[in-house]
C-alpha cells in the first residue's frame, strides 16, 4: 500500500484557525496530504475534525491560515473554490438532497447543459449524457441503484454514502475529502463504503477521511493525525502506531514526544 | 460497459434519453392521479347535485375563472418549490394594474409597450423582494408581509386622483372572454413546467428547497437563483394583472387583495409541499381547479360566499395536513 504513495505533498495547510467570537474551534493546524495517501483526521467530539475539513473546502471562512496545492498558495473562499481546484468533499449529513432523484443529485452544481441553442439561451439540460455517465460509473464501482430517478430518502444509508462517493470519483480531481464515511452505517454497509473509499485512490485521488473508528484507520489508511481540542496532537505513519497508542493520543492520556 | 463506452456518445444516450422521460412522465403521474382524482369527483358531485352545474359554459366558467390566479400560482408555486415565500404578490398585482392603466389611459402608450412596462414593474418588483431576503437574511414571510403593505401603498399613490378605465380595444381582446385568458394559462403553465423540469436554473429550486446547505455546498449558487424565482413570481403576477385589467377594463389599487393567498391555497391544494423541494405547476393547475370547481359548485347549490370561504379554509388545512402527515420526517 505505502509503495504507491508519492513523496510528493499534494496539499499543505499552515496555521489554519477558525475562532467563534472567542471561542476557538481550530487553532494554528497543519496539514500535508501526499500524493496517493488516505490521510486519517481522528480525535474526540469537538476535537475540531470537522471544522478543520469545512475551513480547507471553503464551506467556512477560516480565521487565519494557508493553502498551497503543488507548491502553490492557493484561495479557497467557498465550495466552487474548493471544487475547481479539484477537491471533492463529502460532507456527513449533507451529501445528499433527499428530495431530489440519485440522478439529479449525482451532478447537482454541475448539470451538463445540452450543447444547442436551447442549452445556451435556457440552460437546458442534458439528461441523457448525464444518466448514461452515471449508469456507467455505478457499474464501473459495483454500486447497485436499481432506480437512479427515484428520490434519495428511499434509499439507504450505505447506499447513499455510496452515491455520495461516486461522486467524488466522478468529479473529484485530485483530492476527496470525506467526513465520516461510514457514520450511522452497518457492518457490512461500513465495508462497501471502505472498499469505495480505497477504490479512490485506484481513481487517482488522494483522500482525507475523518473517521472514529480506529479498525479503518488501521485497515485503510497510510497516516494519521490526531486533532486535541481544536489543535493538531501528533500526525504518525500507521504503520507504527496501534490502536492503544492511538486512543491515548486521542484523549491525552499519550502525550506525543515528537510534537 | 467498457464496450459500451467506445460507442459514440449519441448511441448511448438515445435509449436512455427515452427511458429517463417514460420514467420521469411515469413518476409524476403517480403523484398526481390523487389530486386529479379528487377533482374529477368533487365535479361529478356538483354534477350529480345540481341540475345547471351540468353544462359546458358551466365547465369553461370554471376555467376561465381559474386561469387569471393560475397564472399567478405558477410563480407561487416556483417560490415554494425552493423553499420561499412570497405573500406580496397580490401587491405587486395590484401596482402593476395601476402602471398599466396609467401607461394606457393617460399616456396613451402602444399595448405592447405598456404590457412590457407591467413585466418589468413586476420583475423588479419580485426581485427586489428576493434581494432584501438573501442579503439581510430577514425570513421570507417578514419581508414579503413588508411587500404587501408597502406596494399596496405604492399603488394607491400612483392610482389617486387618475381615472384608469377606457383601454383601447386591443388591450381588451387581451382578457376578453374564456379562451384567450385559459391559452395564457396554458402556454404559462406549460413554459413554467419546462423551466422547472428542464433547464438548470429551474431544477436547482427543488435542491435548494430540499436542502439549501447542501446546495449550496454543491456549488449552486443560492441567492442568485432564488433572486431569479422570485423575479418570476413577479412576472407572473403582473402577467395575471394585466389580463385582470384587461378583462374588467379598468384597473384600481384594490385589485388583487387576498390573491397570494388564494394562489398559496391552490399550489398547496394541488400537493406542492410548502415546506419547499417538492410540487409542480401541473398540480397547481389542478389545485386550483379544484378550487374553483368548489367555489362554483357551491354557489350554484345556493351556499354564499361566507360559506365557500370556510369551506376552501377546511381544505387548505386538510391539504397541508396531508403534506405533513406523507412525510413524518419533517
Amino acid at each position: 500500500m505505502a509503495s504507491q504513495i508519492g513523496e510528493k505533498t499534494i496539499l499543505r495547510a499552515r496555521g489554519v484557525s477558525k475562532h467563534y467570537g472567542g471561542v476557538v474551534a481550530l487553532e494554528a493546524v497543519d496539514l500535508d496530504l501526499r500524493e496517493g495517501e488516505v490521510l486519517a483526521v481522528v480525535g474526540d467530539n469537538g476535537a475540531g475534525k470537522s471544522t478543520l475539513i469545512k475551513a480547507l473546502t471553503g464551506a467556512i471562512p477560516k480565521t487565519s491560515g494557508t493553502i498551497e496545492m503543488d507548491g502553490q498558495e492557493v484561495q479557497i473562499n467557498s465550495p466552487t473554490d474548493a471544487k475547481a481546484a479539484g477537491i471533492e468533499t463529502v460532507y456527513q449529513d449533507l451529501a445528499l438532497v433527499n428530495e431530489l432523484s440519485i440522478s439529479k443529485n449525482m451532478f447537482l452544481g454541475r448539470e451538463i447543459v445540452r450543447d444547442d441553442i436551447l442549452g445556451r439561451l435556457f440552460g437546458t439540460l442534458d439528461f441523457g449524457q448525464m444518466d448514461s455517465e452515471i449508469r456507467a460509473l455505478f457499474q464501473k464501482l459495483d454500486i447497485r441503484i436499481a432506480d437512479i430517478y427515484r428520490e434519495a430518502e428511499a434509499f439507504s444509508g450505505g447506499q447513499r454514502q455510496a452515491v455520495a462517493l461516486a461522486k467524488t470519483v466522478m468529479f473529484g480531481k485530485r483530492i476527496a475529502i470525506l467526513d465520516e464515511p461510514t457514520a450511522a452505517l452497518g457492518v457490512r454497509e461500513s465495508k462497501m463504503a471502505m472498499d469505495l473509499v480505497r477504490s479512490l485512490k485506484d481513481h487517482g485521488l488522494s483522500v482525507i477521511m475523518i473517521t472514529h473508528n480506529m479498525q479503518h484507520v488501521m485497515n485503510y489508511c497510510d497516516r494519521v493525525m490526531v486533532l486535541r481540542l481544536g489543535r493538531l496532537a501528533a500526525v504518525r505513519d500507521v504503520k507504527d502506531v496501534d490502536g492503544d497508542t492511538l486512543v491515548g493520543l486521542i484523549t491525552g492520556a499519550t502525550e506525543d514526544k515528537a510534537a | 460497459m467498457t464496450d459500451m463506452t467506445q460507442n459514440s456518445s449519441t448511441q448511448i444516450s438515445t435509449p436512455s434519453a427515452e427511458g429517463s422521460s417514460f420514467a420521469a412522465l411515469k413518476h409524476q403521474f403517480l403523484q398526481i392521479w390523487q389530486v386529479l382524482a379528487a377533482l374529477v369527483l368533487i365535479y361529478l358531485v356538483f354534477f350529480v347535485l345540481s341540475e345547471p352545474f351540468r353544462s359546458l359554459d358551466t365547465l369553461l366558467s370554471i376555467f376561465g375563472q381559474a386561469s387569471i390566479l393560475a397564472i399567478l400560482a405558477c410563480g407561487t408555486t416556483v417560490v415554494l418549490i425552493s423553499g420561499g415565500l412570497d405573500l406580496s404578490v397580490g401587491s405587486i398585482f395590484a401596482v402593476v394594474g395601476v402602471i398599466v392603466g396609467i401607461a394606457l389611459a393617460e399616456y396613451q402608450l402602444p399595448v405592447l409597450v405598456a404590457v412590457l412596462i407591467g413585466l418589468l414593474a413586476g420583475a423588479a418588483m419580485g426581485a427586489l423582494n428576493g434581494t432584501i431576503q438573501v442579503f439581510t437574511k430577514v425570513p421570507a414571510f417578514i419581508v414579503t408581509l413588508g411587500g404587501l403593505t408597502a406596494y399596496k401603498g405604492i399603488a394607491e399613490i400612483l392610482a389617486s386622483g387618475r381615472d384608469l378605465s377606457r383601454f383601447p380595444e386591443s388591450f381588451q381582446m387581451l382578457g376578453s372572454g374564456y379562451l384567450v385568458p385559459m391559452l395564457i394559462m396554458f402556454g404559462v403553465a406549460l413554459l413554467t413546467g419546462l423551466f422547472l423540469t428542464k433547464t438548470r436554473l429551474g431544477n436547482h429550486a427543488f435542491a435548494i428547497g430540499g436542502n439549501e446547505e447542501v446546495a449550496r455546498l454543491s456549488g449552486v449558487n443560492v441567492r442568485k437563483s432564488r433572486i431569479y424565482y422570485y423575479m418570476l413570481g413577479g412576472v407572473l403576477a403582473a402577467t395575471a394583472a394585466i389580463l385582470e385589467v384587461s378583462k374588467l377594463n379598468f384597473a384600481m389599487p384594490a385589485r388583487g387583495q387576498s390573491y397570494e393567498l388564494f394562489a398559496i391555497a391552490a399550489v398547496v391544494i394541488g400537493g406542492t409541499s410548502l415546506f419547499g423541494g417538492r410540487g409542480g405547476v401541473g398540480k397547481t393547475l389542478i389545485g386550483m381547479l379544484i378550487m374553483q370547481t368548489i367555489i362554483v359548485g357551491l354557489s350554484y347549490l345556493g351556499v354564499g360566499t361566507s360559506v365557500q370561504r370556510i369551506a376552501i379554509g377546511i381544505i387548505i388545512i386538510v391539504a397541508v395536513y396531508w403534506d405533513v402527515w406523507r412525510r413524518p420526517s419533517r
